[in-house]
């Protein structure tokens, strides 16, 4: 372990190393070449908007509802060549056609848009690379070919996917599956409004297998159940080590977002002799042939007895039941 | 498990996000092209600028209590209610904003959240929410004090050793609802600096109360309890990030604090007939402490190579004064060891990525990530009594550590503009302490393609297939009575997956999107032979949407999910003599439509949902045993709304929401707090419901 420790500290610091010398190498090498102004419209979104007006097929004006269209900001589109900073020189798009021929092509965004999707995002994260986004590249949902427009709708007042009541319908477009989770018995209140995908999931990219926001799934869970953390002296393993062993976050057609059904649940996994180990059948259902055993099937099955199978602290709660 | 927790890593990348950063002079957004912009007037930009927003106000009407209806909302009784919505942004010349949402203001699920500040300069946030859980509301039970931390039985009452003799037992019972509700609130900061640094802060303190379930035993007679909830969970968020053309960094702490108002709760025996086993009391959940310094750093070495590196180290902590062994008077235990346990757990998750496109169709990434858990907490033989019933025995405690490493390579090639291709290999070791399994691998090849077959025909294919090798199996000396050495516990038993998925997407002109998808998961534990054996997921789903002419919107969506499980077992204590079948199925569909009626003044929709769910558990050991009957839970959901404008600004609204549910669970059904001898139980009953709910609101727009 401590080979690997030292490995994992030799292998931080290698891009440390880089990043500084390549920087550096930077700063020094002549500044980029003024790019030449070209193709841009004469009078920038005043040109945009003659055509773009609320009785077009493309209208844009809701672009000024939003933080995007703040010229105070010099941060924004609006403080630099407006509508053009995202959508590229426009001179020859906004050409007169005769009637029938199609306007020349300017920079789109979105799944349809016939722009790659990698020189979209590029747009997107010449202004938006930091914070949540410094993992995007080689992420899952870069890897699937998504463009930032098309989760995100830019020109709307307020963006669908930023907002907590719409934004599971925008990850529902893919993740189709997840719909129906939120409408099984048990699930986590994101049919209600409540919380959104957000609050578990990093979009943009993270480094575990579902993107979540905290670096592993439990360090997630604990966000909102932190009474579950411990460390306790008496702990579970699989609790400690994975909450999805025996849960699935999304729903459950079983109790608590459990894979399953006690006893079966923990009987995968515990089989000594004794009661754990027995096979319980529908005879120990109520009227049944044999209700010596319904104490094990009922009611909350094995956490009639062990309730803390998330892990105890008192003294005698090494089998979670105190 | 020894692992590092030394800073020097941490210190070392810290001077390098420095230097860096010192090096990386370049701002986000690049610099733009020298323009001549003297005619950019912007006169026809319609800037957003003062007060705008929606208010809606008005009343709603649940026709039935149900505790399920209203599980998350709050709508769980019957009778009006105040609809309470707001949307209000105030956007200012000089870049100052102000945003105030507000939602189901009469409900127990309201939410509050203001924003507001100058764009670009800092930020400003206050949020408050309610987050109800409204759990059960058909428990009944003989105990007094509930939602306190001390359960009494009534005076009357009558002990005995099964429920069938607690002769008082119908005459003690009373029903409790089972809810909590968590208040957060919440206050955050930020700042800009120039435009490449920003800190920011976030705290939120969140109280939660009510009740749960628990249950408490003594040997093999058990009851259900009602637990109190009352806990303080405090986080705070801070963080500094820097945001270059090239390179970025972000250095933050982490802090949760959890606080439990109780410590213990405690109840009297309903089974006691004499002697000294008159009560037990069961831990509640301990305070505890995380903490977290966490650090990330990326730099774009050139347009097609990125490499980014994450590091985060984190301290747990929990230190409650230990309970008593036990509160029965008639058993002596010897001083425990410790008074508290000093649980620490260091963890350290780290991540290295790097991607580059070697040419313009061929693109590699790598990364490795690195998650450990350490557990430090200190080993000792404690003195325990089981159920509060002698003998006094001892146990050294087993601080569990955990550690994993994750190799990934793949590579990405682009056919065409509209086909890629990609493969990868993933290499993940997991190290366990105290485990039957002290090391696992789990090798996987993983492809995936993309391709736009048409312009309008999108399709995604991927499939894996991963091997999971152990060490070894290991039947620890420690656990008594001893495990079957024919288990194989599936978290860490060897494991071959095979994954599959398709989807498709296709667009007919602008006006109708569809959309498919279909996945396959199969685990297969085939070496294992007692426990989980085999488990396999499919799920096919469908959607649909539309836009009829102008005026009418319509969507439509399937799914079908379905979940098979097998598992042995061993009742003669080794060879298997029962297996275990679980099939879950789940249909859900929806179809909903908006539509126009008077463009502009009289909107219509409808929205129709159902879910129908059913398990069904099977277990043979060899004899003409008594099926289970299925699990079933059947939702049907209609909504139908109007919005009609009365005036430029104001509208009127009117929904009409039908909702039924069914829900069938054996272990529940039929189950009262007598039927089991040695459970006394809550009686709870699986939930079923019919519930109108009208509301009419008026929104004023400004």
């Amino acid at each position: 372990m401590n080979n690997q420790s030292s490995l994992l500290a030799a292998l931080l610091m290698l891009p440390g190393f880089v990043f500084s010398i390549v920087a550096f190498a930077e700063e020094t090498s002549p500044a980029s070449a003024s790019l030449k102004a070209s193709g841009y419209t004469e009078k920038g979104a005043d040109t945009c908007l003659k055509c773009h007006d609320e009785e077009s097929e493309f209208p844009v004006f809701s672009i000024f509802k939003t933080k995007h269209a703040q010229k105070a900001d010099k941060r924004t589109p609006f403080a630099g060549l407006q509508c053009e900073t995202c959508h590229g020189p426009g001179a020859e798009h906004a050409k007169k056609v005769p009637e029938g021929q199609k306007q020349a092509p300017i920079i789109k965004f979105g799944a349809n848009s016939k722009v790659s999707v990698d020189k979209q995002n590029k747009l997107c994260l010449d202004c938006h690379q930091g914070n949540a986004r410094n993992g995007w590249q080689a992420s899952t949902h870069q890897g699937g070919d998504l463009a930032c427009a098309s989760c995100h709708k830019i020109h709307a007042p307020r963006d669908p996917v930023l907002a907590k009541t719409t934004q599971p319908d925008v990850c529902y477009n893919c993740h189709k599956k997840e719909r129906s989770d939120f409408f099984k018995p048990s699930t986590h209140p994101v049919r209600a409004g409540l919380i959104t995908c957000s609050e578990c999931h990093s979009p943009h990219g993270s480094n575990t297998d579902a993107l979540l926001v905290k670096p592993t799934i439990n360090q997630t869970c604990y966000t909102c159940h932190a009474e579950k953390r411990g460390p306790f002296l008496w702990e579970h393993a699989p609790v400690a080590e994975d909450c999805t062993i025996c849960h699935n976050p999304h729903g459950s057609v079983h109790t608590s977002l459990l894979k399953k059904n006690p006893p079966l649940l923990c009987q995968q996994c515990h089989a000594p002799s004794g009661h754990p180990s027995v096979a319980y059948t529908g005879d120990s259902l109520p009227g049944g042939s044999d209700p010596a055993n319904s104490a094990f099937l009922l009611a909350r099955g094995c956490a009639n007895c062990h309730s803390q199978v998330h892990g105890s602290n008192h003294p005698s709660g090494s089998r979670w039941m105190r | 498990m020894k692992t590092t927790t030394s800073l020097f890593p941490l210190l070392i990348l810290s001077l390098q996000v420095t230097s860096a950063i010192a090096a990386d002079t370049g701002e986000a957004g690049g610099t733009l092209p020298a323009v001549d912009m003297t005619e950019w007037k912007c006169k026809y930009c319609a800037f957003e600028e003062g007060f705008s927003g929606t208010v809606d106000l008005g009343l709603g009407y649940v026709s039935t209590d149900s505790y399920k209806f209203g599980e998350y909302t709050g709508l769980t009784d019957e009778g009006l209610y105040l609809i309470g919505d707001a949307d209000l942004r105030y956007r200012g010349a000089d870049a100052s904003y102000l945003n105030v949402d507000v939602s189901r203001l009469g409900l127990d699920s309201r939410s509050l959240g203001v924003e507001g500040g100058k764009q670009g300069k800092y930020k400003l946030t206050f949020e408050y929410d309610e987050l109800p859980h409204y759990i059960s509301d058909s428990v009944s039970t003989p105990f007094l004090g509930t939602g306190t931390d001390t359960l009494t039985l009534p005076p009357t009452w009558v002990g005995a050793g099964s429920t069938g003799g607690m002769t008082d037992l119908a005459n003690s019972l009373h029903s409790v609802n089972l809810d909590t509700k968590r208040k957060r609130l919440g206050l955050g900061a930020a700042f800009a600096s120039g435009s490449q640094w920003e800190y920011a802060v976030k705290v939120r303190h969140e109280v939660r109360e009510g009740t749960q379930r628990t249950a408490g035993n003594f040997f093999f007679s058990t009851a259900q309890l009602v637990m109190p909830v009352d806990t303080v969970t405090d986080q705070v968020d801070a963080s500094a990030t820097y945001t270059g053309k090239k390179f970025q960094a972000r250095l933050a702490y982490y802090g949760s604090l959890f606080s439990n108002e109780n410590t213990a709760l405690n109840w009297q025996n309903p089974y006691f007939t004499g002697g000294t086993v008159d009560a037990g009391q069961i831990a509640l959940a301990p305070d505890n402490q995380f903490h977290q310094i966490l650090a990330s750093a990326g730099y774009q070495f050139t347009d097609s190579t990125r490499a980014t590196a994450d590091l985060a180290f984190g301290r747990m902590t929990q230190n409650e004064t230990f309970l008593g062994a036990t509160v029965n008077s008639g058993i002596v235990v010897p001083a425990q060891p410790r008074s508290s346990l000093e649980g620490l757990v260091n963890t350290l998750n780290a991540n290295l990525k790097i991607t580059s496109a070697l040419t313009q169709a061929l693109r590699l990434n790598g990364s490795y990530t690195y998650n450990d858990h350490d557990n430090r907490t200190p080993q000792a033989s404690y003195y325990w009594v089981s159920t509060d019933i002698p003998p006094v025995q001892q146990r050294t405690n087993l601080p569990y550590s955990f550690t994993q490493g994750t190799l990934k390579v793949s590579g990405d090639y682009r056919f065409t503009k509209q086909t890629k291709a990609s493969l990868g290999v993933d290499s993940d070791t997991r190290e366990r302490t105290y485990q039957e399994v002290s090391k696992s691998t789990e090798n996987t090849v993983w492809a995936k393609a993309n391709t736009r077959v048409v312009d309008n025909v999108y399709l995604t294919l991927k499939g894996a297939h991963a091997e999971r090798d152990i060490n070894g199996y290991e039947v620890l000396p420690w656990v008594s009575p001893a495990e079957n050495p024919l288990l194989r516990k599936y978290n860490m038993a060897d494991r071959v997956r095979d994954t599959a998925g398709l989807r498709a997407d296709f667009t007919i002109g602008s006006a109708i999107s569809l959309g498919f998808g279909y996945d396959y998961a199969n685990d297969d534990y085939s070496k294992s032979l007692i426990g989980l054996t085999e488990s396999k997921d499919t799920t096919l789903a469908a959607d649909a949407s539309a836009r009829l002419g102008k005026s009418t919107s319509l969507h439509v969506y399937f799914t079908n999910e379905q979940i098979r499980s097998h598992q042995a077992g061993s009742a003669g204590g080794l060879t298997p003599d029962w297996t275990g079948e679980n099939y879950d199925s789940v249909n859900t569909g929806g179809i909903g439509v908006k539509h126009a009626l008077i463009a502009g003044k009289f909107d219509i929709g409808a929205d129709y949902t159902i879910s129908n769910a059913h398990g069904e558990i099977k277990v043979y050991d060899g004899s003409a045993n008594a099926p289970f009957p299925d699990l079933v839970s059947r939702l049907g959901s209609v909504k139908l709304y109007a919005t009609y404008r009365l005036k430029d600004n104001l509208s009127l609204k009117g929904t009409y929401w039908y909702e039924h549910y069914r829900s069938d669970d054996w272990q529940l059904d039929g189950v009262t707090p007598s039927t089991i001898s040695n459970v006394l139980a809550f009686g709870e009953q699986a939930p079923s419901y019919y519930v109108n709910v009208f509301m009419l609101s008026l929104r004023y727009k400004f």
